[in-house]
């Protein structure tokens, strides 16, 4: 059934009794082109673009949880690209093109708001920083400005330009269609999609193995049974390195705690995305009137999905030097996801060991910007077998060659990226 | 916040340190080890087992080294 | 007047009354009181608005479960404080209230009228609609969204509440001090144990301070009392109220806020126990009917909370509907000692229908077994469908939790009816009934799916009297067991806490620790201008001069530099001694230049690499004797570094005998450079020669100046000028300074900060940590590929070999200037084949690391990493800018720009 305005209240006259289920009822079936593995924003959009651009249906996607249960339902929505490094910039910056028309396309309100995303810089060697970036994304066709601090203060009040704090600010970049994206809806956009074109999604069903004959894989066993396959997609984040160690390789990858929070609802304060750079916080309101916040990961490797509130004192306490006001505010609920985080950084992307098995994993704490142009390439990747140019730079294979991509340049230290 | 089992100092918090990655052991660096035994020492993890072996440094302590087993599950530190 | 007080009993004090108001009207209480029992005292009981349909709301509970009476209270600033609940907030004189989410007043809302449309403003409706046109849902929907939600209203003013942190261990504590917790204190006490014992009210007892039955076949009264006094006796044991413990971390830490200590607002208190009791009570739940919402509706232990505790009377009619046999009881003790009739009760069979009343309860509708139905006045409810145990925190660590029995089950007043008003599950974000079963049908029928997308749970009350409930209902719809629905995550903190206790002194200037060199205070007094660089505060640029701007002050230090002599504090620059038999083994494996030519008395610029061969930091190694070094790394990486060189030793290389020793702090560093250097040193009366063969370039001497100033001067050139790095104990920073200011005067002696330094580095090509060190490059990308030694492993010697690090086609290091000879190079450009157009994507072959004007040149010079730049030397490109809508044309050349081979060095 078709969602719009008309249609809620046609619906409201029969007491709301005929919506469909957004993800049909599936049974597993003995047998399928392909399996993604992962019910989160990526798996998700892979499997609407192999429906719906490449007309492949024939697909299950499985997950142990529930439909974008992992970092689709725990990050800060936040969307931009201000990337420096073509590869970043070049998918993200394609992303964010797709976010803009992918409420229409889903017929799904995904809430993209383009409300703008300010990061401030805080000495003037860093705005130069900042002004290089923002040319890069200027000639890369994206949009880009550097604010002065005068700029700043008419766009967003309340916030603290004065000199006598610890890292007064001295500029910022801003990137006017960068935004937030309502998490959950994206997760739910996609299944809805994926679903109704006849895409298998099943929930609560942790895959066990692989069945792998001649380094060629050939199935999945889950816990409701074997399962014939063509191809499989991994796109599981935290449990990626445990899925690889299933099918027999590790990668090069660490998993790290990041953390979340939010403050209770209030009426509208801030309209952008704020990011103070001297010791990572950043900041937005949400629809509901949370202001949330993230800050650097917890810095050691954790699988627990719970974090360390000393990272969330640090974070806060940023967030109070940027926005004094909101130490009047109360700390409401934080939580925490497992960011799969790579030795440069940089997502891991396409071919494993493995024969017809894919990864789509290492996105970190920056996953969710991605995802619509990560589902994009992948389906296309796995329906022609063709590298789209868009993921080549991501190879499993750049640790061995040397072609890293280390946005900031941190190096093999998963647990200070 | 962990309370990390400092060797020197005793059951101390973990903002008194910093993290160091797993406890890896360098190939021979005069042997001209391969790119490959590198490779698999510096970037590869078997994140298959959930209690790994790291190392931390304890800055606002003795300044000393230390490495200790941890479960990645549950942040237990085990001897 | 207090109309609904009681003349006797309760635990307010009638001898100390509290003047509040309340939406302007002056009001009294009693010390004792909360804002919720003073406002039922006095007869008020419609509070606030609920946040989607503005539905009148009242006080439903006596604790922070509270998911209504939300309100807002002026701060001793005169700041309000929006979503405090009106049950937990202390009565004090002068307290300022009002209600949230109403316009114009809390009797007379306009926003009521989206009650109207309520049958459209289902659950998640915004996912289906606001579609089109694709621009209005941030332009028009998303807006009035957000105005419409969001609880109270927040001012641009900030904190000026004071707040402290504390730390605190111990062997037990105790959470809560209800009479199961007060025992347990106790007898943890007694052990001889460290006790804390916390309560988040703002006395201890727990349920001993309303409920009348004895204890221990004592009257609770004199139970509570006994304990109390046992409980002060004991030295061993630090008892806390209106301190909420709101979360569980790993290895036994517990967080929790003290509110109104006594002299600062509240203390954030981060608690270490051995072993951690908790003793946190149990939530009534309420039912789920037809407008279950109206004021007047309250939990069964909350009516009896406030008439035995706080001697108010709730209403004066009450109807019960309690699924407890006992709980019944007590609730119509209750109700009869306080006068209050009972109008009746809900007995089995029994089913509500709905509720009537404007902005209040006034009558109830009910249905018998044969499908009869009556009607009841009454201006009071008490609700209660079970208990819930608060086991929040023993789930923050993941305990896993289940229900043992259906909660559903155990209810025998299970309410279904519908078609008769709006049945809520979570009052606080108006989810109703139909809600969860849209959520069902829908397919998000798993607690967590069913939360996101009704929003069930998710407010300030973080659905404490709403999730069993949803949990209950949903199991119900979808015909599955409460287990296999999910139990929701119960997140930290418990209950909200401020953000300023948290943070505490920690933010503002104090966020973090400012570092200042030995020389901070003389520059200060020498017209320096500072900057934040890092940790450190850092000389900028010099200036006496109110009329001359920064540009012309940085002309005027490098031309300074260049033609006569400056000086430059490097006191920042990471000092490390390094000692030991193996102390050259060390360096050797550490850096990848070859040392084992360097004689004693000589110095080298060294590069660090990381394991996977890029570059991450230089410096300096000088040998002082044969095993004796002293290693100089970056400001930026210092810390870093600094671990870095330790964890070798420690961890990988623990067999070689080498002792690090950071000397950062120990030296002031000043730095003499120009041509007139040498001769400025000499009048510094060094005990040693200075001439060009005695000290020539890369290498240090120890001795005195004045024969009083102990030293080391090493010849080291960041600007490329001859140049003397004088080391003098941190102590004497202030005399070199002066000395150096006063002998060099006759030379012209220029201060210089790091802008001046930096230009004059850029004049040379030397390369800089965050700029062409920027975590990618190699040596040889920076055409320091002679440096790195071929007949030796050292770290990152391996990875370094890999082949796309070899590409030729690699960003590398050049020199730019204009083509035309005068066009400013735009700084942080890119460089391209051909000029921007705006409107066209356009790839980049190469970015700008620094661009300046240079005073020595007279032009605009830059570096640039440009792919196979190396190979690219005198070709044509454009440095383009967008931004600033600029090209301009550039000539690749060497990074070196000015003294090329480097005759200047040695003076």
């Amino acid at each position: 059934m078709k969602y719009s305005g008309f249609s809620l209240l046609k619906n409201a006259f029969s007491g709301h009794r005929k919506w469909p289920n957004i993800v049909a009822n599936s049974e597993l079936k003995s047998s399928y082109d392909i399996v993604i593995v992962g019910a989160g924003g990526h798996g998700l959009a892979t499997a609407h673009y192999l429906a719906k651009k490449h007309g492949v249906n024939n697909v299950l996607v499985i997950d142990s949880g529930w439909i974008g249960g992992g970092n689709t339902g725990r990050n800060t929505t936040i969307v931009r690209s201000d990337y420096l490094l073509s590869a970043s910039f070049e998918l993200k910056n394609f992303a964010l093109q797709l976010w803009k028309s992918l409420s229409q396309e889903l017929n799904f309100n995904l809430m993209y708001s383009p409300r703008g995303y300010v990061d401030l810089a805080h000495s003037d060697g860093e705005l130069e920083h900042f002004l290089l970036r923002a040319n890069a994304m200027r000639l890369g066709g994206a949009d880009a400005e550097i604010l002065s601090p005068e700029e700043i203060a008419a766009m967003i009040p309340g916030i603290n330009l004065s000199d006598d704090t610890r890292y007064p600010v001295s500029g910022a970049l801003y990137q006017a269609d960068g935004g937030v994206v309502r998490h959950d809806a994206v997760a739910w956009g996609f299944a809805r999609s994926a679903s109704s074109a006849g895409i298998d999604i099943v929930q609560n069903c942790p895959v066990s193995g692989f069945s792998i004959e001649n380094n060629k894989i050939t199935g999945v066993t889950t816990a409701q049974g074997k399962v014939a396959c063509g191809k499989v997609l991994v796109s599981t984040a935290g449990a990626s390195s445990h899925l690889a160690g299933m099918a027999g390789f590790a990668l090069p990858i660490e998993m790290i705690n990041v953390q979340a929070f939010v403050s209770e609802p209030v009426k509208p304060v801030l309209d952008t995305v704020v990011n103070y750079n001297a010791g990572l916080s950043y900041l937005s309101q949400t629809d509901k009137g949370e202001l949330v916040m993230g800050g650097s990961t917890d810095g050691y490797a954790s699988f627990a999905k719970r974090g360390s509130f000393a990272r969330i004192e640090d974070t806060l306490a940023r967030a109070i030097q940027m926005f004094p006001f909101i130490s009047n505010l109360r700390l409401m609920r934080h939580w925490s996801g497992t960011a799969d985080i790579p030795m440069d950084g940089n997502a891991i992307v396409g071919h494993t060991p493995v024969e017809n098995l894919f990864f789509n994993c290492g996105w970190g704490y920056a996953g969710f910007k991605a995802t619509p142009a990560v589902g994009w390439a992948m389906a296309e990747l796995l329906t022609t077998d063709l590298m789209p140019e868009l993921l080549r730079p991501f190879s499993l294979q750049r640790f061995e060659t040397g072609a890293l991509i280390d946005d900031v340049g941190i190096g093999p230290y998963p647990w200070l990226h | 916040m962990l309370l990390i089992p400092c060797p020197n100092c005793g059951e101390r918090d973990e903002r008194e340190f910093s993290y160091g990655g797993r406890a890896i052991k360098y190939p021979d660096l005069n042997a001209l080890a391969s790119i490959q035994a590198w490779h698999e020492v510096l970037h590869l993890r078997d994140n298959s087992t959930e209690v790994i072996r790291e190392s931390w440094y304890h800055h606002s302590g003795c300044e000393c080294w230390i490495e200790i087993t941890r479960n990645l599950m549950t942040h237990e530190f085990e001897s | 007047m207090q109309q609904r007080r009681l003349e006797f009993g309760g635990r307010i004090n009638r001898s100390e009354p509290i003047y509040f108001s309340f939406n302007s009207q002056h009001l009294v209480g009693y010390a004792g009181d909360t804002l919720a029992s003073a406002l039922l005292a006095n007869n008020i009981n419609l509070v606030s608005r609920s946040i989607k349909y503005h539905r009148p709301r009242g006080i439903i509970s006596a604790g922070l479960e509270e998911p209504s009476a939300l309100v807002a209270c002026a701060d001793a600033h005169g700041v309000f404080i929006p979503n405090l609940k009106a049950t937990e907030v202390r009565l004090k004189n002068g307290l300022v209230a009002r209600s949230q989410n109403c316009w114009p007043s809390l009797t007379f809302d306009f926003g009521a009228v989206l009650q109207i449309g309520s049958a459209i403003l289902t659950a998640g409706f915004y996912y289906k609609t606001f579609m089109w046109p694709r621009q209005w849902w941030h332009r028009v929907y998303e807006k009035l969204i957000r105005r419409i939600a969001g609880q109270g209203r927040i001012t641009y003013d900030a904190d000026s509440k004071r707040y402290d942190k504390r730390n605190i261990n111990c062997d037990t504590l105790v959470i809560g001090s209800g009479p199961r917790g007060l025992r347990a204190a106790i007898s943890a006490a007694e052990s001889g144990a460290e006790v804390i014992l916390v309560e988040q009210d703002q006395e201890f007892g727990g349920s001993a301070l309303w409920e009348k039955r004895p204890i221990d076949s004592t009257p609770v009264d004199e139970w509570l009392d006994e304990k109390l006094s046992r409980l002060k006796q004991y030295s061993n044991c630090r008892s806390m109220i209106n301190t909420l413990a709101f979360g569980q971390y790993d290895h036994g830490l517990i967080l929790a806020v003290e509110q109104n200590p006594g002299n600062v607002e509240a203390i954030y208190w981060r608690i270490r126990a051995k072993k951690i009791v908790l003793e946190t009570g149990a939530t009534e739940r309420p039912l789920v009917f037809a407008n279950n919402d109206r004021p007047g509706i309250m939990l069964a232990a909350s009516v009896r909370q406030y008439i035995n505790r706080y001697a108010v009377k709730p209403g004066t009619r009450a109807f019960i509907a309690i699924t407890d046999v006992d709980e019944r009881q007590i609730t119509e003790d209750a109700l009869q000692q306080a006068g209050i009739t009972v109008a009746g009760s809900l007995s089995e069979g029994e089913k509500i229908i709905t509720t009537r009343g404007w902005q209040c309860l006034r009558r109830v509708q009910l249905v018998d077994k044969q499908g009869v139905e009556k009607s009841l006045n009454c201006d009071l409810m008490c609700v209660s469908n079970g208990w819930t145990p608060n086991a929040h925190l023993s789930a923050h660590l993941g305990d896993k939790q289940a229900f043992t029995s259906s909660p559903g089950e155990s209810s025998n007043l299970q309410q279904h009816l519908s078609g008769r008003g709006k049945a809520f599950v979570d009052l606080q974000n108006d989810v109703t009934r139909e809600d969860l079963e849209l959520a069902v049908r829908e397919g998000y029928d798993q607690i967590e799916l069913a939360k996101r997308y009704t929003a069930t749970g998710m407010g300030t009350d973080q659905g404490k009297t709403s999730w069993t409930n949803a949990i209950v209902e949903l199991a119900r719809i979808s015909g599955k067991d409460a287990n296999a629905i999910g139990l929701t995550s119960f997140r930290p903190p418990y209950s909200p806490v401020s953000f300023g206790a948290l943070v505490g002194a920690d933010t503002g200037a104090q966020m973090t620790a400012v570092r200042r060199t030995p020389f901070h205070r003389i520059f200060s007094e020498s017209g320096c201008v500072f900057q934040t660089s890092g940790d450190w505060l850092y000389s900028r640029y010099f200036s006496n001069d109110s009329n001359e701007t920064m540009d012309q002050a940085i002309r005027r230090e490098v031309l300074a530099v260049r033609n006569g002599v400056g000086c430059v504090d490097m006191s920042t620059l990471a000092k490390v001694d390094v000692k030991g038999r193996d102390a050259l083994e060390f360096l050797s494996r550490v850096y990848c230049n070859n040392l084992d030519s360097l004689k004693p008395g000589r110095l080298r610029y060294v590069l660090m690499l990381r394991e996977d061969g890029i570059l991450y930091d230089d410096g300096t190694v000088t040998r002082l004797d044969d095993s004796h070094f002293l290693v100089t790394m970056t400001t930026a990486n210092a810390a870093r570094s600094w671990q870095w060189i330790n964890k070798m030793s420690q961890l990988q290389w623990p067999d070689l005998d080498v002792q690090l020793t950071s000397v950062t702090d120990h030296w002031a560093s000043l730095a003499i450079a120009g041509p007139e250097s040498r001769k400025l040193l000499a009048e510094l009366r060094p005990d040693f020669d200075i001439d060009k063969d005695s000290l020539p370039f890369a290498s240090v001497r120890q001795g005195m100046l004045d024969k009083e100033i102990p030293c080391r001067v090493f010849t080291v050139s960041f600007s490329g000028e001859l140049s003397y790095e004088i080391n003098v104990p941190a102590g004497f920073a202030s005399r070199l300074f002066s000395r150096v200011l006063e002998s060099g005067s006759p030379y012209g002696i220029t201060p210089y900060g790091l802008e001046t330094l930096d230009v004059l580095r850029i004049e040379k090509g030397h390369i800089s940590v965050g700029t062409e060190i920027d975590g990618r490059t190699t040596p040889a990308d920076l055409e320091l590929g002679k440096m790195v030694s071929g007949k030796k492993g050292f770290i990152g010697s391996s990875l370094l070999q890999r082949p796309a690090l070899k590409l030729h086609d690699r960003p590398q290091l050049v020199g730019l200037k204009p083509a035309d000879g005068k066009t400013p190079i735009p700084p942080a450009a890119l460089l391209t084949a051909a000029p921007w157009q705006a409107g066209k994507i356009q790839s980049s072959i190469g970015k700008l690391t620094a661009a300046v004007e240079s005073p020595t040149l007279g032009h605009s010079i830059a570096l640039a990493l440009l792919n196979n730049g190396h190979q690219r030397m005198n070709e044509k490109l454009w440095a383009v800018s967008p931004l600033n809508n600029q090209s301009v044309e550039v000539i690749v050349g060497p990074n070196c720009c000015y003294d090329i081979e480097g005759s200047r060095l040695h003076g």
